[in-house]
C-alpha cells in the first residue's frame, strides 16, 4: 500500500470518528439525550457521567480538538516530521480512548455505542499511523531524502557504462 | 585471443563501477538502517510519554472520585438527565410516592432499591414503556415502595429513601427516583452521601429545597420505609425490582419474573386486569 492510499485511509477514518466527536459534543452542550440502541440508553449513562469530563472539559470535545488536530497533521504537505507528529497525535488519542474504554468496562460497566465507534477508530488509526511512520517514504528513488540521507554527495549521478 | 594484459583496463572499470554499486547500495542500507532504529526510538519516545500521560489521568481522576465513583451528573450532562426523565413522566399526576391518575382502574407496586442496578435497568428499560402506555393514558398508576438489597448500609438506605418521600411531599418523587436511577454511582463505593442527595435534589425541577430538607425530619417518611419492608416481607420479596400488580382497591398478585427490558409481561399482566 502506497504512502498516498495510507494516508488518505487515515484521512477517511479521522473523518468519521471528527463525525463522532461533533455528535457528541453536541449532545452534551445541548442536554438532550444521545441516540442509543440499548433499549435503557447506556450511552446516556456513559455520556453524562463522572468520566465524561477531564478537569471540567468535556471528553467529548477533547475528542473533537484532537480529531481536528490529526486531520491538521495529515492534510499538510507530509514529511518525515509531519508523519512523526501524525503518529504522536494518533497515539495520544489511543491511549486516552483505550483509558476512556476501560472505565466503561470496570467503573461503570456501561457501554455507549458512540464512544466504542472512536475507539475503534483510534485503534485502526494507531496501527495505520506506526505503520506509515515506520516505512517512512515510499519506495527509494532519485532525490528522495529517505534514501539519500547517509550519502555526502546525493543526487550525483553514477558513472555511466560503456 | 588477446594477450590478459590487453583486457586489463575494460575489465578494472567494470570492476570499479561494480564495487561503486556496491559501496552505494551498503551505504544506503546502512542509512535506511539508521533512520529506522532512529524512527523505533521516536516510538518508544511517543509511547512512553502517552503512558505517562495516561497514568497522570488515571490518578487525577482517582483522587477525584475519591469516596466512590458517584454517578452525579454535572454541569450540562444534567440537563441531558433531566430531558430524558422529563420526557417519561412530565405532565403525569403524582401523589407521594405514586405516580400517575389516582383513580387509575389497575395499580402496580413497585419495590426497589435506589442503589440496586437491576431496578436502574428496569427504570430504563420496560418501565418508560409501561409509563407510556398505560399510566399517561390514566390506566395505571405506579406505586413506588421501599425494599433493602443492594444499599450497604441500612442507615444510608433509610435516608436515600425518606429523601425520595420527602420529594413525594411536593409530589415531586418520581423525579427524585427517576434522577436517582439515572445517575447511580458505583455499587459498594458508598458514594450516597449528604451531597449526593443535596446535588440530586438540585436538579428536580421546581422542588423547594429548604421544605424538602424540613420534610426529611418528618417521621412519617421513616414509618414508610419500615411499612414497604413489612409489606415486602410478607409477600416474600427478597430480591429487587419485585411486583405486586392488580384492580385498584383490591388484592395484590405478585408479578413474578418479568422482562425488566421490555414490556411484555407487564402488557400482558395489565392487559388481564382492564
Amino acid at each position: 500500500m502506497s504512502d498516498r492510499a495510507l494516508r488518505i485511509t487515515m484521512i477517511v477514518l479521522t473523518v468519521i470518528g471528527l463525525g463522532v466527536a461533533s455528535y457528541l459534543t453536541y449532545v452534551h452542550y445541548s442536554g438532550i439525550p444521545p441516540l442509543c440502541s440499548t433499549t435503557h440508553n447506556t450511552c446516556l449513562k456513559v455520556q453524562t457521567s463522572i468520566y465524561s469530563e477531564l478537569a471540567g472539559v468535556p471528553v467529548a470535545l477533547i475528542g473533537l480538538i484532537g480529531y481536528v488536530t490529526i486531520l491538521a497533521s495529515l492534510l499538510v504537505p507530509q514529511r518525515e516530521e509531519t508523519r512523526f507528529a501524525s503518529m504522536a497525535l494518533v497515539l495520544v488519542g489511543f491511549g486516552f480512548s483505550a483509558y476512556l474504554t476501560s472505565r466503561e468496562a470496570f467503573s461503570l460497566h456501561e457501554y455507549c455505542e458512540w464512544c466504542l465507534s472512536s475507539a475503534a477508530i483510534m485503534t485502526v488509526l494507531a496501527c495505520l499511523s506506526v505503520w506509515r511512520f515506520l516505512r517512512g517514504d515510499d519506495a527509494p528513488r532519485a532525490g528522495n531524502p529517505a534514501s539519500v540521507a547517509a550519502e555526502p554527495d546525493a543526487g550525483a549521478p553514477l558513472v555511466a557504462g560503456p | 585471443m588477446t594477450p590478459p594484459s590487453d583486457t586489463d583496463p575494460d575489465l578494472t572499470r567494470k570492476e570499479r563501477r561494480e564495487q561503486a554499486r556496491t559501496e552505494r547500495k551498503a551505504m544506503e542500507a546502512a542509512a535506511a538502517q539508521s533512520a529506522q532504529r532512529k524512527r523505533l526510538i521516536q516510538l518508544g519516545g511517543v509511547i512512553g510519554v502517552v503512558v505517562v500521560i495516561i497514568i497522570v489521568i488515571v490518578v487525577a481522576s482517582s483522587g477525584g472520585s475519591s469516596g466512590g465513583g458517584s454517578g452525579l451528573a454535572k454541569g450540562s450532562a444534567v440537563n441531558a438527565n433531566v430531558t430524558a426523565v422529563d420526557s417519561v413522566i412530565k405532565g403525569i399526576p403524582q401523589s407521594g410516592n405514586v405516580l400517575g391518575n389516582p383513580n387509575a382502574p389497575v395499580t402496580l407496586q413497585y419495590f426497589g432499591d435506589l442503589e440496586c442496578p437491576i431496578c436502574r435497568e428496569f427504570t430504563l428499560g420496560a418501565l418508560p414503556k409501561v409509563i407510556q402506555k398505560y399510566v399517561r393514558t390514566g390506566k395505571v398508576k405506579i406505586e413506588y415502595n421501599s425494599l433493602e438489597t443492594a444499599t450497604d448500609e441500612q442507615e444510608t438506605f433509610r435516608t436515600q429513601q425518606v429523601a425520595a418521600y420527602a420529594a413525594g411531599k411536593q409530589n415531586l418523587a418520581w423525579y427524585f427516583i427517576e434522577l436517582f436511577y439515572h445517575e447511580q454511582g458505583q455499587e459498594k463505593t458508598g458514594y450516597v452521601t449528604e451531597n449526593y442527595l443535596q446535588g440530586l435534589a438540585q436538579q428536580v425541577p421546581g422542588l423547594n429545597l429548604p421544605n424538602w430538607s424540613a420534610a426529611r425530619n418528618d417521621p412519617a417518611y421513616a414509618e414508610q420505609v419500615t411499612h414497604d419492608a413489612q409489606v415486602a416481607n410478607a409477600e416474600g420479596f427478597t430480591g429487587t425490582p419485585s411486583f405486586l400488580i392488580g384492580k385498584s382497591g383490591q388484592h395484590m398478585e405478585k408479578l413474578e419474573n418479568p422482562n425488566l427490558e421490555e414490556p411484555s409481561s407487564f402488557e400482558a399482566a395489565i392487559n388481564k386486569l382492564l
